[in-house]
């Protein structure tokens, strides 16, 4: 479960990237994030992840307070940045070992995990190359694997389906179906309406730093009074902001 | 059409950092512009003195002349030698020749922007020295006009020739290099070759110099009408006709020389363009290719590579990858470590077989006395601080994570275990130079090896030291807003910040040494160095993991 209560974000004492935000998203839930470039998605998504701080407000993942109790909050969630190339001189075996270490993953677990998830994303033959070598929904995979390898309850993930092939793009989605199901959490941001509008159990639009809409796709439709598109809906909310 | 290589060279340098200041903290912008605004007058000031000095000297002998012409020769070695590290990472290593490739540009128009860049660069390094001298020797000489015109000309064509010879030596090794798909390793491997190259050929030319007998030397030297400076011309070939120029300022020589001078820069930029033209692309294309091997036969062998280890091994263990396979944090942070102690064996490889044997006798003699035994902690605590300090692991590690940074917030990891990790990397680093330094004192200066041990059991304080005054420097100082590789090392002052945090304590450990004369046992001088030491470090650890701690958090790439 994640909790955002009254949270905001100045950039350098004017910029406000994120205003007086309140969200919950709930466990078993896949959660979508929706906002023109520019909006506050990824500032948002940095703030849940620990990698910001905001200027006030709280951040909560399962019950654990993202600054006062930062390491175990940050253990609970997995993230995926919306850039993939980082350690490029690292072999992907050694990234995903880095990664299982830092979340303290055992052995076996790790060992386990690592198979499973190379044989599903068919990375088992280039683990041993540089991630420099490989393509951009390469180093995306292996993002996603060294995210995946310590199984935590809570995804975020920051535009995980750029660069993606079709294949890669329809695995990742029935993984994040999966673990909802499970009674996890998956919050993700996206571009693409129509994953989005298929996948999302809700989802919340947001426009320089405040929440515009959020909610189901019913109660979207319900919203606007009429049967159309989230594409539609979209464009009519953040074109009467402008 | 505009030019395109200026038009290149400008965006270039309106691309670059400038002091590196932008991101600092408010204290640390305070005290990087006051350092600048005392050190760099200071300094020009000191220099000026000096040589107002030696003119009063040499004025007497007719050899004044000789402080221009040394001044053009040291100005050139120094633009030589750090030329070969600049222009290898300029042409070859920055990330910007991704995009300037697919442009509709020459290769010489390419070489051309980037040589221009790294000579406008060297003109602010050799401005602190040359200038002084330049406008001391005009004052106290009492020159024209012409003087003044001639040697603005001089300042302005001096790093060419050094910077052109440096990339051409470059070049070729490049050209010849780029073959393997190992392309990081040859990387590594071509930009050390190149820098032993730089510096040996520079012994080389000094060595000729200095193979003129004391009789011939007095000769020369009692001919006055500045004789000498011919013989500068040994220490960088072009030297002594920038300063005749200078010198003759008013008369026929002077103009030959200039033109001489000028010309002969001209000559050399002209030919690096055309060898430019013809091989640099052959050495740059797919220079940023990475080997795959695809291996489909050996399997994941995840028994072999996926085991637990701690968090702070395989976070330090990870830097020090990183350190080793980026190859300008190679050849900045680590091969710096094992080149110390080659600086110190070259020169005496060069020198005439008998002032060899005689120097090293006289060395070892000095070295086995009682009374040296003292001096020699002192030294190497001292060599040790300065050695730790000049390695830039510790004083770039928050630097090159650059736009990275973010991947260190949300690793469940405290900031605590991830600093220690990063202190970690650079002492095992600036260990190394210690044991090189040990190495070379006991099997080339024949120390004693108990002597050469103590030291290892103790010296390793210092290089602890200097890998928290770097750390701290970086935390309050750190270059993130980078785009390729080399502005996180190369082009961060951090690294020069912590060479004057080394070298302060080492200069302080000799001048106590030095007025304390009743100190004069090991054992009493070993126990004090290592409690100050060892108290110094204990201190900078507390300040790391509380106020160091705190600007980590709130540092946001």
């Amino acid at each position: 479960m994640i909790e955002l209560t009254n949270v905001s974000k100045i950039y350098g004492n004017t910029v406000k990237a994120v205003d007086n935000l309140n969200l919950v998203i709930p466990d078993g839930e896949i959660f979508g994030f929706l906002g023109p470039n520019g909006a506050g998605k990824t500032t948002t998504i940095k703030l849940i992840a620990g990698i910001l701080n905001a200027n006030s407000g709280t951040i909560r993942i399962n019950g654990l307070d993202i600054e006062k109790d930062a390491l175990s909050a940050k253990m609970q969630l997995g993230y995926v940045p919306d850039t993939p190339n980082v350690f490029l001189r690292l072999k992907g075996i050694e990234y995903l070992n880095f990664m299982a270490d830092m979340y303290e993953v055992s052995t076996e677990d790790r060992r386990e995990r690592i198979e499973s998830l190379a044989k599903r994303f068919s990375m088992d033959d280039v683990l041993n190359d540089r991630i420099q070598s490989y393509s951009h929904g390469m180093r995306q995979k292996i993002i996603i694997m060294g995210v995946l390898v310590h199984n935590p309850p809570v995804w975020i993930l920051d535009e995980p389906m750029t660069g993606l092939d079709p294949r890669s793009s329809f695995l990742l989605k029935e993984m994040m179906r999966e673990h909802a199901d499970s009674g996890n959490t998956v919050f993700f941001s996206t571009h693409v309406l129509d994953v989005a509008e298929k996948l999302c159990d809700r989802v919340a639009i947001i426009n320089k730093g405040q929440l515009l809409f959020c909610g189901s796709m019913e109660e979207m439709q319900d919203h606007f009074k009429k049967n159309t598109s989230l594409e539609n809906m979209f464009l009519e909310l953040t074109e009467s902001e402008e | 059409m505009r030019n395109k290589t200026v038009l290149l060279t400008r965006t270039l340098i309106k691309n670059g950092e400038g002091l590196g200041i932008r991101g600092s903290s408010t204290f640390a912008k305070v005290m990087i512009i006051l350092v600048f605004a005392i050190m760099v007058p200071m300094l020009m000031f000191g220099v000026s003195s000096l040589v107002a000095a030696l003119l009063k000297i040499l004025k007497q002998i007719g050899q004044e002349g000789v402080v221009l012409s040394w001044g053009i020769a040291v100005n050139s070695a120094i633009v030589f030698v750090f030329g070969i590290f600049y222009i290898i990472s300029t042409f070859y290593f920055s990330s910007d020749i991704e995009n300037l490739l697919p442009l509709p540009l020459k290769p010489r128009q390419i070489i051309g922007a980037k040589f221009l860049v790294v000579t406008f660069y060297e003109y602010l390094t050799t401005a602190v020295f040359f200038l002084p001298v330049w406008i001391t020797y005009g004052v106290v000489m009492r020159s024209g006009f012409l003087y003044y015109l001639y040697g603005l000309i001089v300042y302005l064509l001096m790093p060419v020739t050094p910077l052109a010879i440096a990339s051409v030596i470059i070049m070729i090794i490049m050209r010849f290099t780029n073959l393997s798909r190992y392309k990081d390793t040859i990387k590594v491997v071509g930009g050390t070759i190149g820098i032993f190259i730089g510096v040996g050929i520079n012994l080389v030319i000094q060595n000729i110099a200095g193979m003129m007998s004391q009789d011939e030397l007095m000769e020369l030297l009692q001919k006055g009408n500045n004789s000498l400076v011919v013989l500068t011309s040994g220490i960088f070939p072009t030297a002594r006709w920038g300063a005749e120029a200078m010198i003759y300022s008013g008369k026929l020589p002077g103009l030959l020389s200039l033109l001489i001078y000028a010309g002969f820069s001209l000559l050399i930029y002209a030919a690096l363009l055309w060898l430019g033209q013809m091989i640099y692309l052959g050495g740059v294309v797919g220079l940023s290719e990475t080997g795959s091997k695809r291996n489909h036969r050996k399997g994941l062998e995840l028994e072999k590579k996926a085991v637990r280890g701690s968090v702070i091994r395989t976070y330090t263990l990870t830097e020090l990858r990183l350190l080793f396979r980026t190859p300008i944090y190679f050849l900045n942070c680590v091969l710096i470590n094992f080149l110390w102690p080659v600086f110190l064996v070259l020169p005496m490889l060069f020198q005439p077989e008998q002032a060899k044997t005689e120097m090293m006798q006289q060395l070892s003699i000095a070295l086995a006395s009682p009374e040296a035994a003292g001096w020699i902690i002192v030294i190497s605590f001292a060599a040790a601080s300065f050695l730790g300090g000049s390695n830039g692991t510790t004083s770039t590690s928050i630097s090159r994570e650059g736009q990275e940074l973010y991947v260190k917030k949300y690793l469940p990891v405290s900031y605590r275990q991830q600093l220690t990790a990063k202190v970690l990397s650079g002492f095992v680093l600036g260990l190394a130079a210690v044991i090189m330094m040990v190495l070379f004192a006991v099997l080339g200066l024949k120390l004693s090896p108990w002597l050469g041990l103590l030291i290892l059991a103790t010296a390793w304080l210092p290089v602890l030291l200097t890998s928290l005054t770097g750390i701290i420097i970086d935390l309050y100082n750190p270059k993130l807003d980078w785009d390729n590789e080399q502005k996180a090392v190369k082009q961060n002052m951090n690294v020069l910040y912590n060479m004057a945090a080394g070298a302060i304590p080492a200069v302080l450990t000799i001048a106590a040494k030095a007025a304390l004369p009743g100190l004069s046992s090991l054992i009493a001088t070993t126990i004090l160095l290592t409690a100050v030491y060892g108290l110094l470090c204990l201190f900078l650890f507390k300040l790391l993991f509380t106020l160091g701690v705190k600007r980590f958090c709130r540092l946001e790439g």
